[in-house]
């Protein structure tokens, strides 16, 4: 595998108006590791996941993914790197009017020519893969659960096997037993099928269980980088407090999970 | 040994047989691999697989590979020189080749199921709306006990939107076909010289039938729709719910105010109708029939029994109960998807042109039988 990075963010600067949400963001993420965007409400998580995937542009700076440089490649480059990585919407997004397998089929009839008698058994292999029951293939988006309309939107993610995935807030509003199964999926994806993965959470389970990195970002501009470990030692009052909670609820001896 | 381009072959034959894979095993050549795998003559007996040639492999690959072992009869005796990543790939997929088995694939049914089908569902639909009939009747019943839960701002709100800015259509449409009919009707009389008794016809023929037909279409694809469009989003949104727990009706929030402010509309729009059929009617009856308006409105007074007009108000009230009931029943009723609001919305202007059509035949007999 290559040694360079699966995606570099270089300098980003975004401004609404008069606010400047990002004030010149960098890192970057190698292949094979599960990193974490971090930061209060209104930091510009979700925003920056948009113009990573090439949703909305950013005011400056440059954003390469996968070796393409998003927003300055054509259409036809773009549609090629779209086919490459998933996203993960806060709320799914899932065609509501498509059964679960019919949504996990979409991105395969439209952009992969697999043989119709492999199509069934793909669609399904990739919803056993997000982890659900082969019953929910056949169910709408409205008869499930958050949960496992979290799980839903993975398969359909996951469909033509991407090698990076975006997820924007994926355990929020689960309850913490799902949320952790959730992350094991996750964990699953990246060491056992080589996906690189990128989520946006408030989540210091999900922070302390499975994530290789964190990237904070504060004040428009990241303010740390690194393993969980390294992040809390940081001296800034907002991550002081944040990691604070799960001190309090835990005791300091366990802060740091397993 | 080896040719580069191909992507599997055998060698080897009883225990020995094994499986060389190579190249990029990818979904965007899956159609290719999964042709080679059914060209590679596997043996129905365990075989090993070499993957040292492979630079990929990826979950869609490992299902081709082994779903065409497992319909060959054979089965994956070890793993020779895989990575470690390609074997973990293998395993996750072996690990859940039981869950990718086609279920029955969804029952047909035949065209006479088809139509049975169909006639259950539409004895649904009629009950649905009988009950929701019901329940509207008696929320109204409420409201007429209690007159101070009327929302008189929302009923305000929806008479506006359903009247008020309903009127310059109207008036555009009946004032055409007043043209029209008179241009019709004035062809024929003509020949007759009984020019005078257009007027008869058009007066009785817009205030009685048109008019309250092409005002109740109008209002059935303007209201009707909207009423089933906006209901639909709030209940997509759980706005409906919202209001029920807040120990609101429903009832009376959304659906008294559109029923009462379409009650009022109707009958006023379909005289706006009347009104502006016969405005178009003069207008050509001059050029056309050399009937002048003064004529024209004498004869109206003397030929236009209060009858007709009265008739024509009366089944606007009508018309305008079913359209109110179908298009917030059915906004009520959509289903939990983006796409149901687009088939309820379009079902209730379809039902509602129907009903009103309807309705006016069995109109049309009934109060010829009484003598109106």
């Amino acid at each position: 595998m290559s040694a360079a990075p699966v995606l570099e963010v270089d300098s980003i600067v975004t401004r609404f108006g008069e606010q400047t949400v990002h004030d010149g963001v960098s890192f970057s993420v190698p292949r094979g590791q599960i990193a974490a965007v971090i930061g209060g409400s209104g930091s510009g998580k979700s925003v920056l996941v948009r113009e990573i995937i090439g949703l909305q542009r950013p005011s400056a700076g440059r954003v390469r993914l996968l070796g393409t440089d998003v927003w300055s490649a054509s259409e036809e480059e773009l549609t090629a790197l779209r086919r490459r990585f998933g996203m993960l919407f806060q709320d799914g997004a899932l065609f509501s009017s498509l059964t679960v397998a019919q949504n996990v089929a979409t991105p395969l009839v439209e952009h992969a020519e697999v043989p119709p008698h492999l199509l069934g058994p793909l669609v399904r292999l990739r919803i056993a893969l997000a982890g659900l029951p082969v019953e929910a293939a056949t169910k709408m988006p409205s008869e499930l659960s958050g949960g496992m309309r979290k799980r839903a939107a993975v398969a359909r993610a996951l469909a033509l096997e991407p090698e990076m995935l975006f997820l924007d807030e994926p355990t929020s509003g689960l309850d913490p037993i799902t949320a952790r199964a959730f992350d094991r999926m996750l964990r699953f994806l990246c060491d056992d099928l080589g996906l690189t993965i990128l989520l946006v959470t408030h989540d210091l389970d999900t922070l302390l269980g499975v994530v290789d990195r964190v990237i904070v970002l504060a004040v428009g501009r990241v303010i740390a980088d690194g393993t969980v470990k390294e992040v809390m030692r940081v001296d800034d009052p907002w991550l002081q407090s944040y990691f604070r909670v799960r001190t309090m609820l835990e005791g300091p001896e366990n802060q740091l999970g397993t | 040994m080896s040719a580069p381009e191909r992507d599997c072959w055998l060698e080897g034959e009883g225990d020995q047989a094994t499986l060389f894979l190579a190249g990029a095993w990818h979904l965007s050549r899956i159609a290719e691999i999964d042709a080679a795998l059914a060209g590679a003559a596997v043996p129905a007996s365990p075989i090993a697989l070499d993957g040292a040639a492979l630079t990929r492999l990826d979950t869609a690959a490992a299902l081709a590979l082994l779903r065409r072992l497992a319909q060959a009869g054979a089965s994956v005796a070890r793993l020779v020189h895989f990575s470690a990543g390609h074997t973990r790939v293998v395993e996750a997929v072996r690990g859940r080749l039981g869950d990718t088995v086609a279920e029955a694939p969804p029952r047909r049914y035949g065209a006479l199921a088809v139509i049975g089908l169909h006639v259950v569902d539409f004895r649904g639909l009629m009950h649905g709306h009988l009950d929701f009939f019901g329940r509207s009747a008696a929320a109204l019943g409420d409201i007429a006990l209690r007159p101070r839960a009327l929302r008189l701002k929302e009923l305000a709100a929806q008479f506006h939107h359903v009247c008020v800015q309903a009127i310059p259509v109207v008036v555009l449409v009946t004032f055409l076909i007043g043209i029209v009919l008179t241009y019709l009707l004035g062809l024929q009389a003509e020949k007759y010289g009984a020019n005078i008794f257009v007027v008869d016809g058009v007066a009785i023929g817009m205030s009685r039938e048109l008019s309250p037909i092409i005002v109740a279409v109008i209002v059935a694809g303007r209201s009707g729709a909207a009423f089933t469009a906006q209901l639909g989003t709030m209940r997509l949104t759980e706005e409906i719910d919202a209001i029920r727990t807040l120990g609101l009706s429903p009832m009376q929030v959304l659906v008294v105010p559109r029923l009462l402010a379409l009650l009022i509309a109707l009958p006023l729009l379909v005289f706006v109708g009347d009104v502006s059929g016969m405005a178009g009617a003069m207008t050509v009856a001059n050029p056309l029939l050399d009937i002048t308006p003064a004529t024209f409105l004498d004869r109206v007074q003397s030929g236009l029994r209060l009858d007709h007009v009265i008739v024509g108000l009366v089944k606007a009230g009508v018309f305008a109960v079913v359209i109110a009931i179908i298009g917030c029943r059915m906004g009520m009723t959509v289903s939990r998807d983006s796409r149901s609001i687009g088939t309820s919305t379009t079902s209730t202007v379809v039902q509602c042109i129907v009903a009103v059509i309807l309705l006016d035949a069995f109109f049309a007999i009934v109060f010829q039988e009484l003598g109106y």
